[in-house]
């Protein structure tokens, strides 16, 4: 079978709810599909299954393997990942450096690792484990966090490289997230942006978020900020990523905003429009 | 850096993050207390958004007060899953006499169409089912549910004067 070309220029992520507009943008040649919302076996959601017959790349995106989780990767999450990369025939898929669970609870969300050797060594070993049974690479993404660790070792650009040099992974970077932390720590992004391995980026995450209380919470289900725009444009000054893809997750906007929002990352990254 | 315990593993430690986080444990040592307010109550919006996706009349009858209700109903209970948080939370205030009349018709057909006993993911019934919640009933007989009688708009204390008994009891059935 004929693997899909890698993620190129503007992308949306496939959500259920807006798979009638996704299928109406006549320029799309890429989205994102939450992995396990996807049945390995089943048939594939309408919009999805005709978007694959338009040839438009989809990249799997786990978001519940937990791979910085400190006990090994569920093997059953892992080869759901696999079975629905050759479903779509993805030509990779993504998940985070993060974990969602531990002592038997569910965090419901993706939580931060300490910037630790330790963590580092668990997180590249359950890379490591995903990667053996993976038909396609894996891009890794880091998260937005509102909480930090109180003993980090590293900084996190060095975190991030480590954990990249030692997996061979790719990067996924979220631009949000990026505006998020620094926000959030009071540090400067394009510092951060200065010090990561931009030639490793597979494809990028632009999201939505808002203030609330003293934190910049990166929501997915609020417009993108003209401060996100700018850091996209500051990435795109430094190496352009070959995809940005467009992550809304809820409160969904009027067409007509959403495919302003596409519209923008596509002149700001100087990618052909696909509404 | 206060009392932060370098010799506690990693698994150790992030398992105690997320007790913090979702199960009312205490904060870990070294934390900043604000960041992981933050953090807690933003889980819990979002919590709140996916289980109204499972119970959108659950949310739209509870109108402005759903996330605060859920958050509060919620804020010391990992979750089981959004199609379990919202049941278990529709069914306490099912108890409590505070459950609206969509909602309650959103519970009474889940009730008539799934077993669940509070404990396992709900499963299909194989047999016919009344399902009841604050003056609504609804019946499934093979397969097919429908709604025998629209919960009442104007509040009573307990849907038509009928005692609304809580739990397995209601079931005619299975």
């Amino acid at each position: 079978m004929r693997r899909m070309t890698g993620p190129s220029g503007v992308g949306i992520g496939w959500r259920p709810e807006i798979a009638g507009f996704v299928a109406d943008l006549p320029g799309l040649r890429f989205v994102e599909v939450v992995a396990e919302g996807v049945s390995a076996s089943g048939p594939l959601p309408p919009g999805l299954a005709r978007l694959r017959e338009r040839g438009v790349t989809v990249v799997p995106h786990g978001v519940r393997l937990s791979l910085g989780g400190a006990e090994p990767v569920d093997p059953a999450r892992v080869a759901h990942l696999a079975a629905v990369a050759h479903r779509v025939d993805a030509p990779l898929v993504s998940e985070h450096i993060a974990f969602v669970r531990a002592g038997g609870l569910e965090a419901g969300h993706l939580l931060p690792l300490p910037r630790s050797r330790e963590a580092v060594a668990a997180v590249c070993a359950n890379v490591a484990r995903a990667q053996a049974e993976l038909p396609v690479p894996i891009a890794l993404e880091p998260i937005a966090a509102l909480v930090d660790w109180p003993d980090d070792e590293l900084d996190e650009a060095d975190f991030l490289t480590e954990i990249l040099d030692r997996t061979g992974a790719l990067l996924l970077l979220d631009v949000a997230n990026v505006h998020a932390n620094a926000r959030n720590r009071g540090t400067d992004p394009l510092a951060l942006l200065d010090r990561l391995p931009l030639e490793r980026v597979a494809y990028a995450h632009v999201a939505g978020g808002a203030e609330h209380g003293r934190f910049y919470h990166d929501t997915h289900t609020d417009p993108v900020p003209a401060v996100v725009l700018e850091l996209v444009e500051a990435l795109c000054a430094r190496r352009r990523p070959p995809a940005l893809l467009l992550e809304r997750d809820g409160h969904y906007p009027p067409a007509a905003e959403l495919r302003a929002e596409l519209d923008a990352l596509a002149s700001t990254a100087g990618f052909p429009v696909v509404t | 850096m206060t009392g932060a315990d370098p010799r506690a593993g990693l698994a150790e430690r992030q398992a105690e993050l997320v007790a913090a986080l979702v199960a009312g444990g205490p904060p870990p040592p070294g934390f900043a207390p604000a960041p992981l307010a933050a953090t807690r109550a933003a889980l819990l919006r979002k919590r709140a958004g996916e289980v109204a996706r499972h119970w959108p009349l659950l949310a739209a009858g509870l109108g402005d007060r759903w996330t605060t209700t859920f958050a509060g109903w919620a804020a010391r209970r990992p979750t089981a899953g959004s199609l379990r948080d919202g049941w278990d939370l529709a069914r306490a205030l099912r108890g409590e006499r505070a459950l609206p009349p969509v909602a309650a018709e959103e519970l009474a057909v889940r009730e008539a169409r799934l077993r669940y006993d509070g404990l396992r993911a709900p499963r299909p019934r194989r047999l016919p089912a009344v399902g009841r919640a604050g003056g609504a009933v609804a019946v499934q007989i093979a397969g097919r549910v429908r709604l025998l009688r629209p919960a009442p708009r104007t509040p009573t204390l307990a849907g038509d004067g009928v005692p609304d008994a809580a739990g397995s009891a209601l079931w005619i059935s299975d």
